[in-house]
C-alpha cells in the first residue's frame, strides 16, 4: 500500500451569517473524508460555492475545521503554533489562483522565494543558490529574479509563486485554481510544469479547480464537490467514463460538449438505486449506469405459443381473513412485469411501470439460479468436477475461505464463511460486496474489485454442514468457470443457455472494474425470456427435443438437498422441510416447487404439478422481509390453482 | 442570406496628445451574414473586446480609428447615426452581469428604460416584460421584475441581460465573454438559449471568448485574433478540425481535455507580445516554432479552400 500523507477524517466547516438581525449557520463543507495517497495528484472539481477552497483551507492549516480533522503523515496540524507543528508545516507547500495577488508587490522575485528559506538558513549563500535553482527548474531566467510582480506576466508570475511553493521542499502541494487567470497557452505551460516537478521533486499534488478539463488532466483521482459534500470521488478514468452522479454526468457533458445517451433521474445515488423508489427506474436501466456486458439474443428465438386463460385475470388470492383480488396483490407487490407459461403456452402476462414485453429488468439473485444451470451443463460435460476444491482451480483463492471448499458446497450454500448477507447493514459484507462489484459507492474512492475481494472472505467452521446463503459464493463460482474454461462469463451463458434455450431479447450482465461479471445479480433480461429459461428446466432441461441442461441436473435439482445438512429458520418457517440446492430454492411442497429469487421481488417459480412457469419482476422498497415472502409464494400458488 | 455586417481593414490606434502610443487593432476583417455566429477567439489582450467596441462606436477620445464598418442597410457606420442603432440594432451582452446592472435600481426598472427608448407605451411594458423574460426560461417574472441584481444569480442576471438585449429586436448581437464570469453548468444553459434565441428571431451574432471550446459550440465561422490581426479564419468546424495557423494548432493542442488521454500538451512557449511596442513582420513568429527569415515581413492572407490563414509556412 502506498503510503498515506494527508487524511482528512469528517471535516466539517460551518460559518455564522448575520442576516437581517438573526444568524444563520451555513456549513460550506459538510462531513468530507479524503485520503491523498504519496506521489498522486487529487483533484476536487466543483462549482463556486461548493466548499473546495474551504476544504482545501481545513485541509492545508489555513483556517480550522469545525469538526473533523485533518492528519499530515500521521500528525494532526493542531491549533496551537509550536515547533512541532512548524515541522509539520514545513511538509506543506501552496499555490494560488491569483499569482500578482500572492506576491508582495513590493519585494523583489529573488526576495520573495527566498523569505521561507530565511526562516531555515542564515547562510546568504545557501539561499542564493536554492533560489537560482528553483528559478531555473520553474523556466525563469536569473535576470528575471531582481524584477518585481508588476514587471512579471501572469503566467512568470506563477512560475514565481510555484518556485516560493518549492522552496521548502515540501512532501504535499495546494494547488488552489493554479491555472485560473492564466491564458490558454500559458495554462497549458503551468500545467506541464507542475506535472515535470512532480515527477522529478516526488511531490503529492492537492489540487482544486472548476475546471474539470484540467483537473482531470493532471490528476489521478478525481473528487466531486457539490453544496460541500463529496458527491462522487473515483480514478479520474473511472469518473470520466463511467459517472456516476448526475451533477458529474452534467459537468462532464458540458465539458465534453457531447451529449450522453441516457440521462439518470435527478435523485439517483449509487448507494440507493437498489431501494425503492429510485429501483423502479433502476432495475430496467441498469446498463445507463452501471458498465455491462452484453449476452445476444438467440439465432432461433422460440417463438411462445399464446393461450390467454382469462381466469387468471380475476382470480384471487386467500390472503387470511381476506380474500384479494389479484390485481390489486400484483400493485401491492410492486409488480413490474409477470409471465405465466402453462404447459408451454403463455397464459398470462402483465406489464407495469413502462415495462414491455422485450424490456429488460434486473434479476438481482434470479442470476444465481441461472448460474445454477451452467454448472449443470459444464459439470455434465466433464469440464469440471464439483468434488474439487476452489483451489484446485484458482490458487489464488488459496488463502481465502474457498482455498478448503468445493465447488458444489459453493452450489449449495454450505460453505462455512464470515459473511453477513444483510441488504440493510451498510457495514455488513454484503455492503462490501456491492463496493467490490460496483454497485455502491466506495467511501475512500479505491475501489477493490470483486477479486481482490473475494480473497479477503475467511472461514468461520466447517464446510458442508449447514446452509448458509452467501452472495460471494457466487461470484466465487462465476469467476472461476470462466478461468477454467478461458471464456468471459457472459459468453459462457449465452453459448450453453441464451443461444439454446432461444431467448428473443439479449440479456446484460453487469461487471466489475476489472471486467469480471456479476454472477450473484448482475444479469438483466426480459419477463418472457426469463419464463422460458424456466420452462426449458421443467421440459428435463429441454426445448423441443434439444437437450439445453442435463435431465439428471434438473432432477438432482427437484429433489432438494440432503437432509444432513443443517436448514436455515427462516426457510424452513416460508417452507417446511425446503432447501437450497444448486443455487435453487426447493419448496419440499406435495406440489415440488422449485424457484429462484431476488431481493427486491424477481422470482422464477416452477410448479411441475401443473407444469406452471411464472416469471415475475418487480421494484419493491425493501429488500426482503417474510410478508413479502409468504404473499409472493401465496400468489404464485393461487395462479397454478387457477387450472388444477 | 444577406450579410449582416462587414468590416474591413479596422485599425485603431491610441494616441497620448499627437504622439502615437500603440496600435491594439492591425486591420482586422470580419463579416456575418445574418442568422449566423461568428466567434472570435484569441488570449487577453489580442484585441477582442476592442473590435467589439470599435463596432458599437464606443472608443474612448484617445483612440482614432481607420477602415470600414458596414451595417446592413445603413451602410457605413458613422459616429453620428450611431444614436440609433446603438442599443437598437446593435445590443451587446457583457461578461460580467453583476457589474452590467446598475446595482440600485430593480431589474424591471432597467429594462423599462430600455423599452421606453424603444418606444413602447407604457401599458404594454409589463406584458412585454412578463413576455421576454419567459422566452430566456426565467419563471416567477414577477419577481425578478421586482428584484435588484443582488437578489438574482450569475445566471439569472446574465438570462435578464439578454432578455434587455432582445427587447429591441437587434439586427446584430454582439456576445462578449458571455458565459466567462459563470459556473460551467450555468454557462453551457446560457449558450443554448443564445442558440435558441438566435434560431428563433434571426439576428447575426459576434460571439467573443478566449475559450475556444465555448465557441466552438455556438459559431458558424471563427476568427482567430493574435495581436490584433485576424490570423486564420473558416467555418468552425475546419479550423477546430483542420487549422492551418501554428498558434490556432498549439491554441488547440494547448486544451486539456477530460476525454483526451493525459499526456504533455502542446504549450506554446512564451506569451502574447506587448502592443507597446511596434510590431513588424508576423507577430506570431517569436512563439512559433516554424518560423523563417520570410517571416520578417507582414504575412499575406493565404486561401485554403474555405479558411483564409495568415502565415507564410502554410503552403500555397
Amino acid at each position: 500500500m502506498t503510503e498515506l500523507m494527508m487524511e482528512i477524517s469528517n471535516v466539517s466547516k460551518t460559518f455564522s451569517v448575520r442576516h437581517s438581525g438573526k444568524v444563520h449557520e451555513i456549513t460550506a463543507v459538510d462531513n468530507v473524508s479524503l485520503s491523498l495517497y504519496k506521489g498522486e495528484v487529487l483533484g476536487v472539481v466543483g462549482e463556486s460555492g461548493s466548499g473546495k477552497s474551504t476544504l482545501a483551507r481545513c485541509a492545508f492549516g489555513i483556517s480550522y475545521p469545525t469538526q473533523g480533522e485533518t492528519l499530515i503523515l500521521g500528525k494532526s496540524l493542531a491549533k496551537k503554533s509550536n515547533k512541532a507543528t512548524q515541522e509539520l508545516r514545513s511538509n506543506l507547500g501552496y499555490v494560488f489562483q491569483d499569482p500578482a495577488g500572492s506576491i508582495n508587490p513590493r519585494m523583489t522575485v529573488r526576495d520573495a522565494i527566498a523569505e521561507p528559506l530565511q526562516l531555515h538558513s542564515k547562510d546568504q549563500k545557501v539561499i542564493s543558490a536554492r533560489v537560482a535553482f528553483l528559478l531555473d527548474r520553474v523556466g525563469l531566467a536569473d535576470s528575471q529574479s531582481r524584477r518585481k510582480s508588476h514587471e512579471l506576466s501572469g503566467g512568470q508570475c506563477q512560475r514565481v509563486a510555484i518556485a516560493r511553493a518549492l522552496s521548502t521542499n515540501p512532501k504535499i502541494v495546494l494547488l488552489d485554481e493554479p491555472t485560473s487567470s492564466l491564458d490558454l497557452s500559458v495554462q497549458a505551460q503551468i500545467l506541464n510544469l507542475l506535472e515535470e516537478l512532480r515527477r522529478d521533486f516526488d511531490l503529492t499534488y492537492f489540487m482544486i479547480s472548476h475546471n474539470l478539463d484540467v483537473v482531470s488532466h493532471l490528476s489521478d483521482r478525481v473528487a466531486v464537490m457539490k453544496d460541500g459534500k463529496i458527491i462522487e470521488v473515483g480514478t479520474t478514468r473511472k469518473v470520466i467514463d463511467s459517472p456516476q452522479h448526475p451533477f458529474t454526468q452534467e459537468l462532464i457533458r458540458v465539458y465534453s460538449g457531447i451529449e450522453p445517451s441516457n440521462s439518470l433521474p435527478t435523485n439517483f445515488h449509487l448507494d440507493t438505486w437498489q431501494e425503492g423508489p429510485l429501483n423502479t427506474w433502476a432495475y430496467q436501466n441498469v446498463a445507463k449506469f452501471l458498465p455491462t456486458r452484453n449476452i445476444p439474443a438467440s439465432h432461433t428465438p422460440q417463438v411462445l405459443e399464446q393461450q390467454i386463460d382469462d381466469r387468471i385475470g380475476v382470480s384471487h388470492m386467500d390472503w387470511q381473513p381476506k380474500k384479494l383480488p389479484l390485481g390489486q396483490v400484483l400493485q401491492d407487490l410492486h409488480t413490474d412485469s409477470i409471465v405465466v407459461l402453462r404447459k408451454g403456452e403463455l397464459v398470462f402476462e402483465e406489464y407495469f411501470n413502462g415495462m414491455s414485453k422485450s424490456s429488460p429488468h434486473l434479476l438481482q439473485s434470479v442470476s444465481k439460479s441461472i448460474l445454477g444451470g451452467l454448472y449443470g451443463k459444464l459439470i455434465d460435460e466433464g469440464e469440471i468436477d464439483s468434488s474439487h476444491t476452489f483451489n484446485h482451480f484458482l490458487p489464488e483463492l488459496k488463502n481465502s475461505v474457498y482455498g478448503s471448499a468445493t465447488i458444489q458446497q459453493a452450489l449449495d450454500m454450505t460453505i462455512a464463511v464470515q459473511f453477513s448477507e444483510d441488504y440493510t447493514d451498510p457495514n455488513s459484507e454484503m455492503a462490501r460486496l456491492d463496493e467490490a462489484i460496483g454497485w455502491r459507492s466506495s467511501p475512500d474512492g479505491r475501489e477493490v474489485g470483486l477479486k481482490s475481494y473475494l480473497k479477503t472472505l475467511k472461514t468461520n467452521g466447517t464446510h458442508g454442514k449447514k446452509f448458509q446463503y452467501c452472495s460471494a459464493n457466487t461470484d466465487a463460482l462465476a469467476w472461476l468457470i470462466s478461468e477454467v474454461t478461458g471464456k468471459p462469463y457472459q459468453d459462457l451463458i449465452s453459448e450453453f443457455i441464451w443461444q439454446p434455450m432461444g431467448a428473443s431479447n439479449a440479456a446484460t450482465i453487469t461487471i466489475d472494474r476489472d471486467g469480471l461479471s456479476v454472477g450473484n445479480g448482475g444479469i438483466s433480461c426480459s419477463a418472457r425470456d426469463l419464463a422460458l429459461f424456466g420452462q426449458m428446466l421443467l421440459n428435463h432441461g429441454c426445448r423441443d427435443d434439444v437437450q439445453v441442461l442435463p435431465a439428471a441436473w434438473v432432477d438432482e435439482t427437484f429433489t432438494g438437498a440432503s437432509p444432513e445438512v443443517d436448514s436455515a429458520d427462516y426457510l424452513q418457517a416460508l417452507h417446511p422441510g425446503g432447501s437450497y440446492k444448486n443455487q435453487w430454492w426447493v419448496t419440499n411442497s406435495p406440489q415440488r416447487e422449485i424457484y429462484a429469487v431476488g431481493i427486491y421481488g424477481q422470482y422464477l417459480w416452477l410448479d411441475p404439478s401443473t407444469g406452471t412457469v411464472i416469471a415475475k419482476m418487480s421494484s419493491i422498497p425493501i429488500p426482503v422481509d417474510h410478508v413479502h415472502s409468504r404473499m409472493h409464494v401465496a400468489l404464485f400458488r393461487a395462479i397454478c390453482n387457477v387450472d388444477r | 442570406m444577406s450579410t449582416a455586417i462587414r468590416v474591413s481593414d479596422l485599425r485603431v490606434d491610441f494616441y497620448r496628445g499627437e504622439t502615437l502610443v500603440n496600435s491594439p487593432l492591425r486591420g482586422i476583417n470580419l463579416e456575418i451574414q445574418s442568422g449566423e455566429t461568428l466567434g472570435i477567439v484569441g488570449e487577453t489582450g489580442c484585441g477582442k473586446t476592442l473590435t467589439a467596441t470599435a463596432i458599437m462606436g464606443l472608443l474612448p477620445s484617445s483612440a482614432r480609428q481607420r477602415g470600414e464598418i458596414e451595417f446592413g442597410k445603413y451602410g457605413a457606420l458613422k459616429p453620428e447615426s450611431m444614436q440609433n442603432i446603438r442599443g437598437a440594432e446593435i445590443t451587446m451582452i457583457f461578461q460580467n452581469p453583476q457589474s452590467a446592472f446598475n446595482p440600485i435600481f430593480t431589474i424591471g426598472a432597467q429594462m423599462k428604460l430600455v423599452a421606453q427608448k424603444r418606444n413602447f407605451g407604457r401599458a404594454e411594458i409589463p406584458a412585454m416584460l412578463d413576455q421576454i423574460l419567459s422566452s430566456v426560461g426565467l419563471t416567477d417574472t414577477k419577481r425578478i421584475v421586482s428584484s435588484y441584481p443582488h437578489q438574482l444569480s450569475g445566471g439569472m442576471l446574465q438570462r435578464c441581460m439578454i432578455a434587455m438585449a432582445m427587447i429591441s429586436n437587434p439586427k446584430l448581437l454582439i456576445a462578449d465573454e458571455p458565459t466567462t464570469a459563470l459556473d460551467a453548468t450555468i454557462g453551457d444553459q446560457v449558450l443554448k438559449l443564445i442558440r435558441d434565441l438566435q434560431e428563433r428571431e434571426g439576428f447575426a451574432m459576434l460571439f467573443i471568448s478566449h475559450d475556444i471550446t465555448a465557441v466552438a459550440k455556438v459559431a458558424d465561422h471563427i476568427s482567430v485574433i493574435y495581436a490584433g490581426r485576424v490570423i486564420e479564419n473558416g467555418p468552425a468546424g475546419d479550423v477546430m478540425k483542420n487549422p492551418y495557423h501554428p498558434y490556432t494548432q498549439g491554441l488547440l493542442g494547448a486544451i486539456p481535455s477530460a476525454s483526451k488521454a493525459r499526456g504533455a500538451l502542446t504549450a506554446i512557449p512564451g506569451s502574447v507580445p506587448s502592443l507597446l511596442r511596434d510590431i513588424t513582420g508576423c507577430s506570431f513568429a517569436p512563439r512559433c516554432g516554424k518560423s523563417s527569415s520570410q517571416c520578417a515581413q507582414e504575412p499575406p492572407d493565404v486561401e485554403m479552400d474555405e479558411q483564409k490563414v495568415a502565415c507564410w509556412m502554410v503552403k500555397q
